[in-house]
């Protein structure tokens, strides 16, 4: 499965590269780290379209839980700045 | 139950450390880069876990030997009864049901003019001529189009974008495919195909089974008769001329 090979290791060298980036400009936020890697592997779901349904949907599901954990993480900025 | 496979094994490994990463650098490192690093590798895991469950159960070399016994038995109908006319691959709506191929009997020097639906027998009839008979068989281009989502329209754009998603996406037998539309003759060019052709009589006549599903595709987003004028293999390419039935399709 070629396109799955494909995939994982674009994910996992935006993942390292977005890691090796945020240290070296002495990025100390958890939650940066996070809402990035979010959005990396959001967006490279979107673009690679040819994946069967089958995946799609195991994907989707990835997405949801993904973005779930994004969603807290905004919900408790908001929170923050709000009391 | 997760079936095992290299992806489920990559995905739970990358789980258990990934978790272990973030729960040591969180409590007792107090490292920010670490605790990423193991969100990291948690996100991929997700990842690995979730494309490992769609990996089908058959290997490979299974899928193989079932296609090869399947072909074997039409190639020996074929060869015994001398048939050297080619393929007519027609589209679901001329067969009552699934793309499917007809073998016209007789050999013709043109191309029989199909417009309506043939019987849903093995020894078919396609036209008032008592000559007009011819052997309905089914390719693997008729499996792999109702893999397909919905159907392709009948546009080149729409048939490459078809033919990208089944042989990348659901079968990754192939690289890259594109396609070239000029009047009624379509040109498919597939980059890296891993699926040999043979140059067998059966082959000659009903084309390889990347062809196959080529033209099976084309008939179903044109819904007109199709036939191989071409097929040839070079360097890592594999290239298809298609002849659409009727008039001119750009």
């Amino acid at each position: 499965m070629k396109i799955y090979n494909s995939y994982i290791l674009t994910v996992a060298i935006l993942l390292l590269l977005t890691t090796i980036i945020l240290v070296g400009i002495g990025q100390n936020s958890l939650d940066i780290y996070y809402t990035i890697y979010v959005l990396e592997a959001l967006v490279v779901t979107e673009l690679y379209v040819y994946f069967s349904t089958k995946a799609r949907r195991g994907l989707n599901l990835v997405s949801i839980l993904l973005f779930g954990g994004f969603t807290f993480i905004i919900s408790q900025q908001v929170i923050k700045i709000l009391t | 139950m997760l079936k095992k496979n290299s992806y489920i094994s990559a995905g739970l490994s990358l789980l258990i450390t990934g978790i272990l990463v973030s729960l040591v650098s969180i409590f007792i490192l107090y490292l920010t880069w670490l605790t990423a690093t193991g969100i990291a590798m948690l996100i991929l895991s997700f990842i690995l876990l979730s494309l490992g469950r769609t990996i089908p159960t058959l290997s490979p070399e299974a899928s193989a030997i079932l296609l090869k016994t399947g072909i074997d038995n039409i190639a020996s109908i074929v060869e015994e009864l001398g048939i050297s006319s080619k393929a007519i691959y027609l589209p679901s709506s001329l067969t009552g049901g699934k793309p499917q191929a007809l073998i016209p009997l007789h050999s013709n020097p043109s191309l029989p003019s199909i417009t309506r639906a043939v019987t849903q027998r093995l020894i078919a009839r396609y036209g008032d001529n008592p000559n007009d008979i011819g052997l309905l068989v089914s390719t693997a281009g008729t499996t792999v189009v109702t893999m397909l989502e919905s159907r392709p329209g009948p546009t080149a754009d729409e048939f490459e974008s078809a033919l990208t998603s089944l042989l990348l996406g659901t079968l990754g037998v192939a690289d890259k495919v594109r396609v070239n539309a000029d009047g009624n003759h379509i040109k498919v060019m597939i980059y890296k195909p891993r699926i040999e052709s043979n140059t067998t009589w059966f082959h000659q006549c009903l084309g390889g089974p990347l062809a196959s599903i080529v033209t099976s595709v084309a008939a179903e987003a044109w819904n007109r008769p199709v036939t191989i004028k071409q097929e040839e293999h070079s360097r890592g390419k594999y290239s298809v001329d298609l002849e659409v039935q009727g008039e001119d399709i750009q």
